[in-house]
């Protein structure tokens, strides 16, 4: 609990800060002057300030707000998402992107920007990605278990062979794209938060919230499946509803992300598993930490990736996979080590 | 067809502010590219911004370049070279960097993005006037009129739209005139950006094939059927049998110039490649069009026809020289 309390705090500051650091020069006592004048300005009092660049209310308020909300709703999806793909899989491995989870939504994603559709409005991106990655998220999980149980050798060999089919998918597409939609793909498979939009917000929020509620109403079942599968059952867990139902909740959470971001990788392997470190297994608080420090890292990380240069933003995909890549091997040699074995 | 070695296209000189500016009288209301209407009521702090640099250059030639107050990587006037640059990785622009310069009004195309910035500067507040992107002879006059309205100097863009429409007609009959003498050489437009891994060749409707058009050559991408801005094939491209190879400077350099250009898969074994038939400028003006374009037209005329010309007559020892 107090973990909680403690990463919510660090997400609420972190917020804070991300929205006062940028190119564009707002201090912080500047954003909290301005985030009072607002909601002075919703029950009619004028309190608060307005930043004193002449754009700085604009920025703060068009530009970096929804940018800092997106950034905090795409890490809490997918902080969220890898505990549930752990447990699921029952492999502290598992995580979207590596798993091919995440390039599966992003064959949705890129299909729509290739093809123009548009027929779901500005739900039609994630809806599709959501479609695809539930899609590959059923094949990698009927093909990678086994007796129960996902060997190791055989989840990491499973995301390599989903990857590659759907890095292949995207190069077709990007083939088939006119110049624009080729910009736009390769600008999106880099993962980036620049141009983030309140429509952006709007459309992710909702299914975010759904996602999450979705999540924690699980996670006493999660504990009892981490039993072992028979054990949950005599429990009274439908194991097998339980796993569709984590499913498509993993698929909807990744889909929602890669949608507006791209691929982000590793977030929803590095946040869980230092989550365990601190406090265990126990999916109770296991989940929520999860999804708080998703939110908390990827913050962090996005004001890295838009400040480190001037008048540039660096790919926060990048970044994430720069620390991740390692954090991964590590993690593949300490289960090999701790199991003596690729078992 | 005798060729000469590669040869660097410079521009003399950039095109002339209108002599007699005028203030720009607002607000003005226009309905842009997108079919959206924009009402734009100050005109003190300008952002043109697109790919090819042609915005700002226009809005140079108005007279109205001491309003610019930043700049895309492919402006090349020389007095505007000291405005921050709001574009990155090539041309991906950013919404903070441009808040940050204040602008007033800000003339964009589809030829620069992400989209989704271009929305936010809206959202902000600011007049943002999507401009049409297409990039060949025809439409330069109706896109200088274009800005000129925005920017409510409309008799300044009358009298800039005459005077480069007759200087344009001017520098096509001195450069048909020069291109007599070779029996309409073959050019292909590369465009190569060999750190980054990028080897295309321009077709159709890329603005390139207008240029090669207004040069007296074929355009062979074209001729292929090839539309817009395609990766390289270098089946294709010895199939194609261009005589000559337009490039950027700064992509010529990328590849380590026209040595390194041969070693690009399919690039040695054409004509081109073999007499090394090569003529560069300056990115930020070869493809850009808009006013400047019968400076960059007459330069490439030099470099391809010219005495000293890739393809020119040359010293009379080398004229008559069989190749």
């Amino acid at each position: 609990m107090a973990l909680l309390v403690a990463l919510g705090v660090a997400l609420v500051a972190a917020a804070i800060v991300a929205a006062a650091v940028g190119q564009l020069p707002i201090a912080p006592s500047e954003v909290l002057g301005s985030v009072l004048h607002r909601v002075g300005g919703w029950v009619g009092l004028d309190i608060g300030s307005v930043p004193s660049h002449p754009r700085g209310e604009a920025a703060l308020w068009n530009v970096r707000s929804p940018r800092v909300l997106l950034a905090a709703l795409v890490g809490a999806a997918l902080g969220g998402a890898g505990a549930v793909l752990q447990a699921v899989f029952g492999n502290p491995l598992a995580e979207p992107s590596v798993i091919g989870v995440s390039g599966g939504a992003a064959v949705g994603a890129c299909s729509v920007i290739v093809f123009g559709w548009s027929f779901l409005g500005s739900y039609t991106v994630p809806a599709i990605a959501f479609a695809t990655a539930l899609g590959t998220t059923l094949v990698i999980y009927a093909m990678a278990r086994h007796g129960g149980r996902t060997e190791v050798v055989t989840l990491v060999l499973m995301g390599i062979a989903v990857n590659a089919v759907t890095a292949a998918v995207i190069a077709y597409l990007v083939f088939l794209g006119d110049s624009q939609a080729r910009e736009q793909i390769v600008f999106w498979q880099l993962g980036s938060f620049n141009g983030s939009r309140w429509e952006a917000v709007r459309v992710v929020a909702p299914v975010v919230a759904v996602g999450l509620a979705g999540v924690m109403a699980i996670t006493r079942q999660l504990d009892l499946l981490a039993l072992g599968e028979r054990s949950a059952r005599h429990l009274g867990v439908n194991v097998e509803r339980l796993r569709l139902t984590s499913i498509v909740i993993v698929s909807l959470l990744v889909a929602s992300g890669v949608a507006f971001v791209g691929i982000i990788a590793f977030i929803g392997l590095i946040v869980p598993h230092l989550v365990r470190m601190v406090v265990g297994p126990s999916h109770r608080t296991l989940v929520p930490a999860s999804v708080l420090g998703g939110a908390l890292l990827v913050v962090i990380a996005d004001v890295v990736a838009r400040t480190a240069v001037d008048y540039a933003d660096l790919p926060i995909g990048m970044l994430t996979a720069l620390v991740g890549g390692p954090f991964f091997f590590w993690m593949l040699h300490r289960t090999r080590t701790a199991a003596g074995g690729w078992g | 067809m005798v060729c000469r070695g590669p040869r660097h296209a410079v521009a003399q000189d950039w095109v002339e502010p209108v002599t007699d500016p005028s203030t720009p009288v607002l607000p003005t209301t226009v309905t842009d590219f997108t079919g959206e209407s924009v009402t734009v009521t100050d005109a003190e702090r300008i952002l043109a911004l697109d790919t090819y640099g042609t915005l700002a250059t226009t809005v140079y030639a108005l007279g109205l370049g001491d309003r610019l107050v930043g700049r895309d990587i492919s402006t090349g006037v020389p007095t505007l070279q000291d405005l921050p640059v709001v574009t990155h990785n090539g041309h991906e622009l950013n919404a903070e960097a441009i808040l940050e310069l204040d602008p007033s009004v800000i003339l964009t195309d589809y030829s620069i993005g992400p989209l989704e910035v271009q929305l936010q500067l809206k959202e902000a507040g600011i007049p943002v006037v999507i401009m049409d992107d297409q990039r060949n002879r025809a439409v330069i006059g109706d896109q200088i009129r274009a800005v000129a309205e925005v920017l409510g100097v409309p008799t300044a863009g009358e009298t800039l739209a005459a005077s480069v429409a007759e200087d344009i007609s001017r520098a096509e009959s001195e450069v048909t005139a020069m291109a007599e003498a070779a029996a309409d050489p073959r050019m292909v437009f590369l465009y190569l950006r060999g750190n980054a891994g990028v080897y295309h060749w321009f077709g159709k409707g890329s603005g390139a094939d207008d240029l090669i058009a207004a040069l007296g050559g074929v355009d062979v991408a074209g001729e292929s059927g090839l539309e817009g801005s395609r990766p390289l094939n270098a089946e294709g491209l010895v199939r194609s049998e261009p005589d000559l190879y337009l490039m950027m400077s700064d992509g010529l350099g990328s590849v380590g110039g026209a040595d390194g250009l041969l070693e690009i898969p399919g690039v040695a074994d054409t004509a081109a490649g073999v007499d090394g038939c090569v003529v560069d400028m300056d990115d930020a003006q070869i493809l850009s069009f808009g006013p400047q374009f019968p400076v960059t037209l007459r330069a490439l005329g030099d470099a391809v026809y010219g005495p000293d010309g890739v393809l020119g007559a040359g010293s009379e020892s080398d004229g008559t020289e069989p190749s």
